[in-house]
């Protein structure tokens, strides 16, 4: 498509019969919607008959006119009886926390109502979140309301008191610390130092505890590497705000990485681009399966992964030959002559100039350089990138090995617990104990799971949720939430992080560490009861200085009130390579490369939503689209366009995919940008216990393998891929609310626009309404293109802010998802590897709103300070504001989604929003709770509103701060000055509806002369 | 007579006043405006405002301290009674009553007096701050031995006030109107 000026418009599509000009079916041209979205409000289940519904509207008749004239029963008002100081009923308290996942700690700050935890933030104290948080963070608050926690012990399945199962624990446990016969303990990744002395503590009174701690996702391949390259199993702390080139080997630090929001923020800082002399780091990426990291590529290339560590072995060698970067001390250049750039470009069907491109930048860029490798890949690759990054200098720069992680036990790979395993199984245990993990689930030999642990005389589990695991124990003991919990993690060796309660305990639970300590102690051990006094005990021991100046308590209370205390950081420094795990990995990676596999090769990887099936009874989560595939409610297996072609499968197609001896059926996603020769499928999903997550997608984890099998890693295998012979439909967010390919995203590489700006033309309309007065405010919103990375974030927090409804996969495939912003992603380029961006998309509050001209009911109208407000007491349900609406983000309550929601469940809810009942329009307000909340405080305090001090839920979650709220009437506001900026637009302006959002068209940085579109 | 005549003379006129008839009484007993007027509960501890408020004098704000900071005036806590109390009047059957309530840490239920429609997100903070005295909506509370709700609090109450807020303001404010968007108030 030519524009006027003759430059080449770029084509954004975003499915595969939209990029082949396929005509839309008639449903889809007359509807413009999903099948059924249009279709009248139906009653789940069976359905309701005649007689039903005449009964339904007698009762409701009856009801309303009985309510209506009652005078008595107002309810009752129950203030405190001694009120909290801290608590003003009406004003929310904010504390400091820390959620942690894996060897991941995230610092939060809680927001509480009256007693109530109600929204998840960053904690803005935090050096490393800086008020950013993961959406996984966000999101696991509503595990506290889950329905499905369990809220006393239970003895063989049966309700029991604390005291009956500690009964039972205790004599079995002294049996077996008299006999020092062996204990299995099986825990998570312990990164809290005080854990971890608890469990000190323990093995102390019962000398046969075996602990394990294992991450199911912790990939062998990372940690074999790091031994044999620097003796030492950790992981560095990446410094992507330091680098400017990165290389990313099927690494998708973007996305499911725990460490992603720190990362997409420190990535960001060097992405945003102010003026046209500003500069940009440049991310290479090479990967199978499209992640959010790679559609966030400057140059993507699709590769197998078992190509990984071959590109990156000619890489260095490129290096040392053409860039004259010196190999490490002691290795011979003999070690890398099978490499060359030339077979490897053949191999990965690359033009051999691009590869050389890719050296000469990290060449260039030196110690900026940064080179990642992702946790599914084999030591080798490993080897290969660590060696990559000692050459370069990067070493000690963008890898900071000194701020690395040092977790107090594990992370364990689910090949270290089968191992231990199996010996329980050959020599019997006292005991098996399983706190916060779910084996039974994931371990992929489940058979092995139950055998070994068949004949333990205790099988104990501790957690929150009766799961698979817990189905298998006897004695299930329920925890406390980690919102109820107290706590410390330490994540570098300069950053401690504090948990604490914002929530009483809502049931019978205990913390896990009490648990622990109750046994400790009547097993003879001298500690406190409690795991507040044993971890005050230990802070003012271990952390606390007995030469400050600062009494304890008041140290304390200062380190709970910021949620963190910072210590004095160790200078990064450059560790040595050591050469022969080099060498071994070069021979390696040659034979694999002089003999490529060439069927299909099978990836397995974290959801970046469900992680690894621990989230899986989470509703948000399940219902948030996948920012690749915006698939919600499942995990289709994605394959590339060509490979479809030539299996004769097409998406919807249920496949048969066998890998390692076993085999499972699944639908299929045709994934543009996927490597030819791969299939990608998401762990964590087809559970078997939980209300929400039970029958959700597939269970992938027993297609995950040992560390020691040809694949080389856990996540890859040979694969066989065959048509099942039926369909069936994934709940994807992908064809709904078409824009009909009109100019939405609009994005230019930088150095075009370092050389001629951004041209656009101008297409604001004359327009026959009167101009809006804005007398005091007009609030705005500016989205940066370049720094959003897609990552989900927002969607999450306007969901729990906004109390917005969890609708499930048959509604969202009518296109019923209630979400107020959603992000929309568009594909540029050939299906083979194309260009992808992704657009939060939300109301645009339109100063001249097409919704408001056709609602009979004025139920939306304008406010002087800009926003399209909508009365839902008014709104009778016509939907022709939907209908009107341009950019499709107004949802309609088919059903009776939350409103019926009783306690816990309800709990979850801002009591600053309604929640909307069925039959009425709802919409993004810019949060104009918050707006309120603000206005009154700055009144209140006898001054005006300042910039940037309110932020609205999204703009609040994004890691990448690509969303920027203010006053459009004050022309020194942020969000004015970027308005105003020269690669700002809005969206369809050219209907004249003069929205408030600017987008900040998407920059992208590609080495002279590519285009990004390799491959 | 023949029966269209008795029908035109008897039964249509008879049936229409009947159907008016019904209509005004269900329309007039259901109107909330005198429903919600006048409702005065019996409260759990006899509490007298026109004692309080009125012949002490104690600042409504002393108790419903959350009406200059929060969007909710606030019933105050048992424990705020308890600040006098524990000293005064306490042989008095309902301080005795109060005192065990404290003491045992169990809640206390009052009836609610003042409601707002659904969909209404009242916030005391500004009509506090620009110094709209509590009287102007919850009647003469300093002369209440009961408290009863004097103003039906209907969406007329709050256009009326916001269209003309004159008579509510003290002199000398500047506030003109009250604003009367729907985000003002629902959300």
């Amino acid at each position: 498509m030519m524009r006027s000026d003759g430059r080449r418009r770029l084509r954004y599509w975003r499915s595969l019969a939209e990029y082949h000009g396929l005509p839309p079916t008639e449903e889809e041209r007359v509807a413009e919607a999903a099948h059924g979205a249009a279709g009248p409000p139906e009653f789940p289940g069976d359905g309701v008959s005649r007689r039903r519904f005449l009964g339904l509207l007698g009762a409701s008749a009856a009801l309303a006119a009985g309510a209506s004239c009652s005078r008595a029963e107002r309810g009752t008002i129950v203030p405190y009886t001694k009120r909290p100081p801290e608590v003003v009923p009406g004003v929310a308290n904010h504390y400091a926390s820390t959620f942690q996942e894996g060897t991941s700690a995230f610092g939060v700050l809680v927001k509480v109502r009256e007693g109530r935890p109600i929204h998840i933030e960053g904690n803005d104290e935090h050096p490393e979140f800086a008020g950013k948080t993961h959406l996984r963070a966000i999101a696991d608050l509503l595990r506290l309301y889950d329905p499905d926690r369990l809220r006393r012990p239970l003895l063989y399945g049966k309700p029991a008191t604390w005291a009956e199962a500690d009964g039972r624990i205790v004599p079995l446990l002294r049996a077996a610390a008299a006999s020092r016969g062996p204990v299995l303990l099986v825990t998570g990744a312990v990164v809290s130092p005080t854990r971890m002395a608890v469990l000190e503590d323990l093995r102390r009174v019962l000398p046969g505890l075996r602990h394990v701690a294992v991450e199911p996702l912790a990939g062998p391949g990372s940690r074999d590497a790091a031994v044999a390259c620097f003796g030492e199993a950790l992981t560095p702390r990446l410094r992507f705000d330091r680098a400017d080139v990165i290389l990313a080997l099927e690494s998708d630090f973007l996305g499911s990485d725990g460490q992603a929001p720190i990362a997409i923020r420190e990535f960001v800082s060097r992405r945003r681009v102010e003026g046209r002399g500003d500069s940009m780091s440049r991310l290479w990426v090479l990967e199978a399966g499209m992640s959010v990291t790679g559609t966030n590529a400057d140059h993507r290339l699709p590769v197998r992964p078992s190509a990984s560590a071959a590109v990156a072995f000619a890489l260095a060698r490129a290096l040392h030959e053409e860039h004259g970067i010196a190999l490490p001390a002691g290795l011979s250049k003999e070690v890398l002559s099978a490499f060359g750039l030339d077979a490897i470009a053949g191999r990965v069907n690359a033009p051999r100039a691009l590869l050389d491109a890719l050296a000469a930048d990290l060449a260039k860029a030196g110690r900026a350089a940064l080179v990642v490798a992702g946790p599914s890949l084999p030591a080798e690759a490993h080897v290969a990138s660590s060696l990559l990054n000692v050459m370069l200098g990067a070493e000690g720069h963008t890898v900071d090995a000194a701020a690395a992680c040092r977790p107090a036990a594990g992370p364990a790979t689910a090949e270290d617990l089968a191992a231990a395993l199996r010996e329980a199984k050959a020599g019997g245990v006292a005991a098996a104990i399983f706190w916060g993990v779910n084996p039974a689930y994931w371990l992929p030999d489940a058979a092995l799971f139950k055998s070994a642990i068949a004949r333990a005389p205790a099988r104990i589990f501790i957690g929150l949720d009766r799961d698979e695991t817990a189905e298998d124990c006897p004695i299930v003991l329920p925890e406390h939430h980690w919102l109820e919990s107290w706590g410390d993690y330490e994540t570098s060796e300069d950053l401690l992080s504090l948990e604490q309660p914002a929530i009483g305990p809502l049931y019978d639970t205990r913390q896990g560490e009490e648990i622990l300590l109750g046994w400790a102690k009547a097993l003879g051990a001298v500690v406190p009861a409690g795991y507040r006094e044993y971890l005050k005990a230990r802070w003012r021991r271990e952390v606390y200085s007995a030469a400050s100046p600062v009494p304890f308590e008041s140290f304390w209370s200062a380190a709970l009130h910021d949620g963190v205390l910072r210590r004095p950081a160790a200078p990064a420094s450059p560790r040595a390579i050591r050469i022969a795990a080099v060498e071994t990995a070069a021979s390696a990676a040659a034979v694999e490369h002089a003999a490529p596999g060439m069927g299909l090769t099978l990836l397995l990887h974290p959801a970046v939503t469900v992680y690894d099936g621990r989230y899986a009874n989470n509703g948000w989560l399940q219902e948030l689209p996948d920012p690749v595939t915006t698939v919600t409610w499942g995990n289709p297996a994605r394959l590339s366009p060509a490979d479809a072609r030539r299996l004769g499968l097409e998406d919807g197609d249920v496949v048969r995919l066998e890998a390692r001896g076993r085999s499972l059926e699944v639908p299929l996603l045709v994934q543009p940008g996927q490597a030819e020769g791969t299939v990608s499928l998401a762990l964590g999903y087809g559970r078997s216990t939980g209300s929400v997550a039970t029958g959700v997608g597939v269970d992938a984890w027993p297609l995950m393998g040992t560390g020691s099998d040809a694949a080389g890693s856990p996540f890859l295998a040979a694969a066989r891929l065959t048509s099942a012979g039926t369909r069936a439909e994934t709940a994807t967010a992908q064809m709904h609310r078409s824009m009909e390919g009109r100019d939405i995203v609009r994005s230019l590489t930088l150095a075009r626009y370092a050389k001629a700006g951004f041209e656009q033309e101008k297409r604001e309309p004359a327009t026959l309404f009167p101009a809006q007065e804005f007398p005091e405010h007009k609030w705005g919103m500016a989205i940066d293109l370049t720094a959003c990375v897609g990552c989900g974030g927002c969607v999450v927090a306007c969901q729990s802010e906004n109390n917005v409804a969890v609708v499930g996969p048959e509604q969202v495939r009518r296109g019923r998802a209630m979400h107020w912003m959603r992000i929309d992603r568009y594909f540029d380029g050939s299906p083979d590897n194309p260009r992808v961006v992704h657009q939060p998309m939300l109301c645009q509050q339109c100063d001249s709103a097409p919704c408001e001209t056709v609602c009979p009911v004025n139920a939306t109208t304008h406010s002087p300070d800009g926003l399209n407000q909508m009365a839902y007491n008014r709104c009778v349900g016509t939907r022709y504001c939907a209908n009107n609406c341009p950019y499709k983000v107004r949802r309609f309550n088919f059903l009776e989604y939350t409103a019926a929601k009783t306690e816990p469940e309800s709990l979850v809810f801002n009591p600053e929003v309604t929640v909307r009942p069925r039959g009425v329009m709802e919409k993004c307000t810019f949060c104009v709770q918050r707006i309120d909340d603000v206005r009154q405080r700055a009144k209140g305090e006898g001054r005006a509103v300042r910039d940037g001090e309110i932020v609205p839920a999204c703009a609040a979650a994004c890691p990448a701060t690509a969303i920027v709220f203010g006053d459009l009437k004050d022309p020194t506001s942020e969000v004015s000055r970027l308005a105003a900026s020269d690669r700002g637009y809005r969206v369809l302006e050219e209907l004249g509806v003069k929205p408030s959002v600017t987008y900040l068209a998407r920059l992208t940085n590609p080495a002279k002369g590519g285009d990004g579109h390799e491959g | 007579m023949h029966p269209y005549d008795r029908f035109v003379r008897i039964v249509l006129p008879v049936g229409a006043t009947c159907l008016l008839l019904t209509v005004t009484a269900v329309g007039w007993i259901a109107q909330p405006d005198r429903l919600a007027r006048g409702y005065a509960p019996e409260q759990p501890i006899p509490y007298s405002h026109a004692l309080h408020a009125g012949t002490l004098k104690i600042p409504c704000l002393y108790c419903h301290a959350g009406a200059d900071r929060s969007r909710h005036a606030g019933i105050p806590a048992v424990e705020t009674c308890m600040n006098c109390h524990r000293v005064t009047k306490t042989d008095s059957p309902a301080i005795r009553k109060l005192t065990d309530v404290y003491d045992s840490g169990r809640p206390l239920e009052w009836a609610r007096v003042h409601t707002l429609p659904d969909y209404v997100y009242f916030d005391h903070r500004p009509h506090v701050n620009a110094g709209i005295a509590c009287q102007t909506c919850h009647g003469e509370v300093q002369t209440m031995t009961v408290v009863s709700r004097r103003m039906s609090m209907r969406m007329g109450n709050c256009l009326g006030c916001h269209r003309d807020p004159r008579a509510a303001l003290p002199s000398g404010s500047k506030i003109l109107r009250g604003p009367e968007h729907c985000n003002a108030c629902h959300r």
